[in-house]
């Protein structure tokens, strides 16, 4: 595990050999998480890249303490949030967290808002918490947070259901309900995911300005390698449930440690020249229940040998500001 | 031109006039088929009134006096004619006003349809509410479990355990008859709409709770839960009301049900309602009756389909009806 400096400010996250698992059954579990790892520090930025069902989601829903309604239990390892433990909270105790210090981005824009409620009624939902107040008051400070996250005619938008605004439009209001309580932590599921490419960049152009305004930290969930280098200075890559690599963003791009992170990047089809022939991670994802013995991308691994398909899934081994989960990682550059 | 024929269309599909001609066409087509059918069925009403002993001449002489001797498609036109004009004829059986035997009967079978519908949508949605929050608790076994017994054991049945509870062992509701009072009358409707709605309120609790897991599994519920909304403008508008639209859209089955099973409980509990005397005038060949009653549930069917969708536009915005 990557070690945080013990002379600094506790970190605003830290999230510490975290497991996992759906309850399907009495006494049967099936992991999904196996295990996280990965401290974020107050400001900072960090991003989750993996393929679908590699855990991501599951991460963020254990970060929001919503893991109960979905049949998920964290059966081990700890989650600390500005010095103090969260792992175990109850739920009038995530209550006073959520929205207040942790706001949530949904994945899609498209589902992130309630389709019969006006955009009024929706964001006044969170300024009621501060104001408490009247009508006009209430009003008011709707209208400065759709103003805070540059939405043109706001009064009108105000009026409007989400089935009539563009996406981005959505996607800019669910922030503006994100970051109405001033959250200390920013989780932000596949943000873009749903948008075109120019709008996605005016939405991550926003985030950033109104992290830096509000000082949030942002925790980034993306399949997307050129977002994340774009937006977090910290990157975490989940491969099955379990954090793989982590480490500061340019250096896990520039010289991967982990077979799977330079796989995820030569995948990449933004840095692809044209004519070239695309590289593809050979075989497929695992799934949910079915994780291999040792480590779990041995499969799919070109450098892997016997010593990686017996025992657990290998732990992160840090190194300086960096750490893999690898064994190997000692012979990725040979085999470059 | 096509603009005039495009506009005249969505007119049609939308507008409150849309559904009142829609009535109309229901009604016609249900009335041209039970007139040629009540005619398919061997025997006819002067044979039954008569009885066994009358000759055949007798039975002749008596259809002639009814009219019945004259080709099909001629009283047809007659009885349509008369029918939009808004007079059903004669009841053969009774010798009354069609229109006025249902004027008669159908309060006692709107009050029934009415509380029955009430009572089912009371006891299914705080049911199916639950079953849905708790579906991975006991509660949600022990649903699976009722509901499939409530909705598989015949109604006959289901209402003699009622009466012996409620009407004998109790002694808190009649044991039969209706008193066609306002306030006094509810107390007569109690046991048969209860009844009733055992049968069909596990039906729309299954519809709500299926609707309600969909829901939940939404982007913007996760999101309301991180926001922190109050729970009670959580459960209606987060949970409840985006998960409304299948119950609504079941209210069309729900209108045939409550009228065909309402002809059973109207024998079992006495009602003088419309199904008690459908029966009747089946059974005698009435054929002016009959088609009368049809042509009624017909517009009943329809009015129920429009009140779903007024329901479906309040709840829904997105479904604007004009």
């Amino acid at each position: 595990m990557i070690n945080h400096d013990p002379g600094s400010s506790p970190p605003l996250l830290s999230v510490n050999k975290l497991r996992v698992s759906f309850r399907v059954g009495s006494g049967i579990n099936l992991p999904v998480i196996d295990t996280a790892d990965f401290i974020l520090e107050p400001q900072g930025s960090l991003g989750l890249v993996g393929e679908s069902g590699s855990g991501k989601t599951m991460l963020c829903r254990t970060l929001i303490g919503t893991l109960a309604r979905h049949g998920a239990v964290i059966n081990g390892g700890n989650i600390t949030f500005s010095g103090q433990p969260i792992t175990n909270l109850g739920e009038s105790e995530w209550r006073k967290l959520r929205g207040h210090q942790i706001g949530y981005i949904p994945q899609s824009s498209m589902a992130g808002l309630n389709p019969i409620l006006t955009i009024k009624s929706q964001l006044s939902e969170v300024v009621k918490h501060s104001t408490g107040g009247s009508e006009s008051e209430v009003r008011r400070e709707v209208l400065g947070l759709l103003e805070r996250v540059r939405i043109p005619r706001p009064t009108a938008v105000m009026r409007s259901r989400p089935h009539q605004l563009s996406g981005g439009m959505r996607q800019r209001v669910i922030i503006a309900a994100a970051i109405a309580q001033g959250p200390k932590l920013l989780i932000a599921d596949e943000p873009t995911t749903a948008l075109d490419v120019t709008v996605q960049s005016e939405i991550l152009a926003l985030i950033n300005e109104l992290r830096e305004e509000l000082g949030m930290a942002l925790l980034l969930v993306s399949h997307d390698l050129a977002v994340i280098e774009e937006m977090c200075s910290l990157m975490a890559v989940m491969y099955a449930g379990a954090t793989v690599e982590v480490g500061p963003t340019e250096n896990l791009i520039s010289s991967p440690n982990h077979p799977y992170t330079r796989a995820l990047n030569t995948s990449r089809t933004d840095k692809a020249r044209p004519g070239d022939l695309l590289e593809s991670i050979p075989g497929d994802a695992v799934s949910v229940g079915h994780w291999p013995n040792g480590c779990r991308f041995w499969p799919r691994c070109p450098i892997a040998d016997l010593d990686c398909q017996d025992g657990l899934q290998p732990d992160l081994l840090a190194i300086e500001q960096r750490a893999s989960a690898c064994i190997h990682s000692d012979r990725m550059e040979v085999t470059d | 031109m096509q603009g005039i024929i495009k506009q005249v269309g969505s007119f049609f599909q939308h507008s409150l006039v849309s559904r009142v001609l829609q009535a109309v066409l229901v009604s016609f087509f249900l009335l041209t088929i039970v007139f040629f059918l009540l005619r398919l069925i061997p025997g006819d009403p002067a044979m039954v009134l008569l009885g066994e002993n009358a000759s055949m001449g007798q039975v002749e002489e008596y259809r002639k006096l009814l009219g019945l001797d004259r080709p099909p498609m001629e009283q047809y036109v007659d009885y349509m004619s008369n029918a939009f004009q808004g007079d059903l004829g004669v009841s053969i059986l009774r010798r009354q006003s069609v229109v006025k035997i249902i004027a008669s009967r159908l309060p006692v079978s709107l009050w029934l349809a009415g509380s029955t519908v009430a009572m089912v949508f009371v006891l299914a949605l705080p049911l199916g509410l639950l079953a849905a929050v708790y579906h991975r608790t006991w509660f949600g076994y022990f649903f699976r479990v009722t509901t499939s017994i409530a909705i598989s054991t015949p109604i006959y049945f289901t209402s003699l355990v009622i009466l012996l509870l409620l009407a004998v062992k109790l002694d808190l509701v009649p044991i039969a008859g209706y008193d066609p009072e306002f306030p006094k009358n509810l107390r007569t409707l109690f046991a048969p709409a209860l009844t009733n709605s055992i049968l069909l309120a596990p039906v729309l609790a299954r519809i709500l709770q299926a609707s309600v897991i969909d829901t939940m599994e939404e982007e913007f519920v996760e999101a309301a839960i991180v926001r922190g909304v109050k729970p009670l403008r959580f459960m209606w508008h987060y949970l409840l009301r985006p998960s409304l639209a299948p119950c609504i859209a079941a209210l069309g089955y729900f209108a045939a049900t409550v009228v065909s099973y309402g002809v059973l409980i109207e024998i079992i509990f006495n009602l003088p309602g419309v199904g008690m005397s459908l029966i009747e005038f089946v059974r005698a060949f009435d054929y002016t009756a009959v088609q009368g009653f049809v042509a009624l549930t017909g517009l009943l069917v329809v009015a129920t389909t429009l009140l779903a969708d007024l329901l479906n536009a309040w709840l829904d915005p997105r479904a604007n009806l004009k």
